[in-house]
C-alpha cells in the first residue's frame, strides 16, 4: 500500500452474468474488465479515456463502492472497497450524471437537503453548505425551481453539487459532459477544473481526447476492459514523435492497393474508415521517404483521389491505441 | 466516526426520508384521489357484505375494509417507494451515501403508516355514515391502540417488501402476485381460522396475523379466533415483529451485497 496513491487497482476483473427477461431468455456473460492495473496519485484530475463499452462506468462504480469486483484488489484512499465500504462512502463523491438520479418533483435545494442528511452533514452547517454549493455550480437563480424544469446542463450541475456537498476527498465523474450542449459542456469543464484547486482528487472518465487533454495532466486509456496506456499528456504527445499522417480519400480501394500502401517505407499503420461511398485511409508514417506524391503515384485510376498530409494529433494516438487493441 | 455521530445520522436519515416522502406527496397530491376513493368503495362494499351478520357486523365491515385500504398504503407503498427509486435512478446515489438504506426505508414507512391511518379513518366514517351510527365497541380505547399496532406490524412486512425491491426490479411482479394471497393469508379480509388448517402456521409467520386476531378479540365479543386469547396474540405479534426488526438490518446488508455483486442496482 502506498499512502501517496488515491487509487490502487490490481488485476481487477469484473464479469456480468445477465439474462434477458425474468425466467426465460438467453444468458449472457460479459467480461467488462479484464485485469485492470492502475495507480492514481492524489490531488489532480486523472482522466480515464475510452470508447463506449470500454468499461469506464463499470470501473467507476467499483471504485465508488456501487459494484463489487469479481476478482482482484481495489484500494481507494488506502482502503479496500470491499471491506471498508462505509468508511469510504462518506469520503467519496460520485457523479453519474444524466437525466436520471434526481427527485424531479421537488426543487434543487430540497434534493440537496435530503442528501445532506443522508451524508450526516452537521445540521448547523447544512443550509449554509447547500447555499454554497448551489452558488458554486451557478444555480442560485434556479435553486427553488422544481428539477423537472431543469435543462440537461442544469441537471448536470446539480449532480455535481450533490457530489461535492459533503466535501469528499475524491470525486468520481463519469462522462460529465456527455449529452450536454457545447456551452454547458464548457461550463462543466470549467467547474471541474476549479474543484481541483481545493485539493480534491478527481477521477474523470470521457470518450473525448480533447476533454482529457484540456483537463487531465495524466490519462489512462481503457479499451475493451484493459488499460492500454497510462501516461502524461506530454508522454502521449511524445509518442507522436516524428510521425506524420497522410490521409487518402477515394470511392473505394482494392485490397492489393492497401497492401501496396502498407509496403511503403516507414508506414507503420493503415487504418480505414468509410463515409458513405467515400473511403478514407489514414497512414501513419515514420520516415520522410514516403510523401503524398509517392502515395499518389501508387494509386492510379482513381479520378476522385485526394491525398493530403496533416499533423498527427493526440486524437490519432488515442484511436491507434483503441484500434490496436481491437484487432 | 464515533458510534454517537453515526447513530445520530441514522435518525437524521430517517427524518430526511420522512420529510422527502411528505414533500413528494405535496408536490403531487393527485394520488390523494385514489387513496380516498378506494377506502370509500371498500367501506361501502364491506358494509353491504357483512350487513345483517349479527350485532357486530359493523365492526367486521370496518375491520375488513380498513385493513384492505391500509394494506395498500402501508405495505404496498413501502415496497413501491424503493421501486420508484429504481425508476428515478435515485437508488444508486442513495445506496452510495454512508447511511444504511434501511433507515431511509423506515422514514417512508412512517409516512405510509400515517397515510394508511388516513385510509382507515375514511373507512370508519363511510361505514358509520352508511349505518347511521357508530359500531358497538366494548373497549374503544383498546380498539384504537390495537388498530395502530396492526399498522406497525403491517409496516414490518413493508420493510421486507422494500428489501425485495432493492434485490431486484422484478419485485413489483412478485408483490403483485403475492399481494392477494398474502392479504387473505394474514386474515385481513376474514379471520385466518376460517382458512384450511395448513395455511395457519404460514400465516403465523406474519406479524399482522397475530395483531389482527388480537384486534378482533377485543372488538367482537364471542370471537373465537385462534382460541388462545388476545393477550397471547399480542405477545405473538410483538415477538414476531421483534424478530423482523432484529433481522431487518442483516437482511438489508445482505441484499445490498447481493446487488453490488450482480450489478443489478441500476436496473429499472
Ligand atoms: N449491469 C450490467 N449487466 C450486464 N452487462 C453490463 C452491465 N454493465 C455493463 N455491462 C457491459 O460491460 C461492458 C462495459 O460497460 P460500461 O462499463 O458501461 O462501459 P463504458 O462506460 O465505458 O461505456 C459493456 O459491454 C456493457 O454492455
Ligand atoms: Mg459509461
Amino acid at each position: 500500500m502506498n499512502d501517496d496513491l488515491a487509487i490502487e487497482v490490481r488485476d481487477l476483473v469484473r464479469t456480468f452474468e445477465s439474462r434477458k427477461g425474468f425466467f426465460f431468455g438467453e444468458k449472457t456473460h460479459t467480461e467488462a474488465l479484464k485485469g485492470v492495473e492502475l495507480n492514481v496519485g492524489r490531488g489532480a484530475i486523472f482522466g480515464l479515456l475510452g470508447p463506449n463499452g470500454a468499461g469506464k462506468t463499470t470501473l467507476t462504480k467499483i471504485l465508488s463502492t456501487l459494484l463489487l469486483p469479481t476478482s482482484g484488489t481495489v484500494q481507494v484512499l488506502g482502503h479496500d472497497v470491499v471491506k471498508d465500504t462505509s468508511w469510504l462512502r462518506s469520503r467519496i463523491g460520485l457523479v453519474l450524471g444524466g437525466e436520471r438520479g434526481l427527485y424531479n418533483r421537488i426543487n434543487a435545494r430540497e434534493n440537496l437537503r435530503y442528501f445532506a442528511d443522508l451524508y450526516g452533514i452537521p445540521a448547523s452547517e447544512r443550509d449554509r453548505r447547500i447555499t454554497e454549493v448551489i452558488e458554486r455550480v451557478d444555480l442560485t437563480w434556479a435553486a427553488d425551481r422544481r428539477v423537472e424544469e431543469y435543462s440537461r446542463g442544469m441537471k448536470q450541475k446539480l449532480h455535481i453539487a450533490r457530489g461535492i456537498l459533503h466535501r469528499p476527498e475524491i470525486l468520481f465523474l463519469d462522462e460529465p459532459t456527455i449529452g450536454l450542449d457545447p456551452k454547458s459542456a464548457r461550463e462543466t469543464r470549467k467547474l471541474v477544473r476549479s474543484l481541483v484547486v481545493e485539493g480534491v482528487t478527481i477521477f474523470l472518465t470521457t470518450h473525448y481526447m480533447f476533454e482529457a487533454e484540456e483537463l487531465c495532466p495524466r490519462v489512462a486509456v481503457l479499451s475493451k476492459g484493459k488499460i492500454v496506456a497510462n501516461d502524461s499528456i506530454a508522454g502521449l504527445r511524445s509518442r507522436v514523435g516524428g510521425d506524420r499522417t497522410i490521409e487518402v480519400e477515394a470511392y473505394g480501394f482494392e485490397d492489393r492497393e492497401i497492401d501496396r500502401l502498407k509496403g511503403l517505407p516507414g508506414v507503420s499503420k493503415v487504418a480505414g474508415e468509410a463515409f458513405g461511398p467515400l473511403m478514407r485511409l489514414t497512414l501513419r508514417v515514420r520516415t520522410d521517404d514516403t510523401t503524398p506524391e509517392t502515395v499518389q503515384g501508387l494509386l492510379p485510376g482513381h479520378p476522385e483521389l485526394s491525398v493530403r498530409e496533416r499533423r498527427t494529433s493526440l486524437e490519432d494516438i488515442y484511436l491507434d491505441l483503441v484500434e490496436e487493441e481491437a484487432q | 466516526m464515533t458510534l454517537a455521530t453515526s447513530e445520530a445520522s441514522r435518525t437524521r436519515a430517517t427524518g430526511a426520508s420522512l420529510r422527502l416522502a411528505i414533500l413528494l406527496f405535496v408536490a403531487d397530491p393527485q394520488w390523494l384521489v385514489p387513496s380516498t376513493v378506494a377506502p370509500i368503495v371498500f367501506g361501502l362494499v364491506s358494509f353491504e357484505l357483512f350487513r345483517g351478520e349479527g350485532p357486530y357486523f359493523l365492526t367486521y365491515a370496518i375491520l375488513g375494509a380498513g385493513m384492505m385500504s391500509m394494506w395498500g398504503q402501508t405495505l404496498y407503498g413501502s415496497g413501491w417507494a424503493t421501486g420508484q427509486d429504481r425508476n428515478l435512478g435515485t437508488l444508486e446515489p442513495t445506496i452510495q451515501a454512508p447511511t444504511p438504506y434501511l433507515y431511509v426505508v423506515l422514514g417512508r414507512i412512517i409516512w405510509n403508516v400515517v397515510a394508511g391511518l388516513f385510509g382507515g379513518l375514511v373507512v370508519y366514517l363511510v361505514v358509520v355514515l352508511a349505518a347511521g351510527g357508530p359500531p358497538q365497541l366494548p373497549n374503544p380505547l383498546l380498539f384504537v391502540v390495537l388498530f395502530v399496532f396492526v399498522m406497525v406490524t403491517l409496516a414490518s412486512v413493508g420493510v421486507v417488501f422494500a428489501a425485495a425491491f432493492v434485490y431486484s426490479r422484478y419485485a413489483g411482479f412478485i408483490q403483485n402476485v403475492g399481494e392477494f394471497a398474502f392479504y387473505i393469508g394474514t386474515g385481513c379480509m376474514f379471520p385466518v381460522v376460517l382458512l384450511p388448517f395448513w395455511t395457519n402456521p404460514i400465516a403465523l409467520l406474519f406479524p399482522p396475523t397475530w395483531a389482527l386476531d388480537a384486534l378482533r378479540y377485543v372488538s367482537i365479543p364471542g370471537y373465537a379466533g385462534f382460541g388462545w386469547g388476545w393477550g397471547w396474540d399480542l405477545a405473538g405479534a410483538v415477538a414476531v415483529t421483534g424478530v423482523y426488526a432484529a433481522i431487518a438490518g442483516t437482511v438489508f446488508t445482505r441484499v445490498e451485497r447481493h446487488v453490488l455483486e450482480t450489478g443489478d442496482l441500476s436496473d429499472y
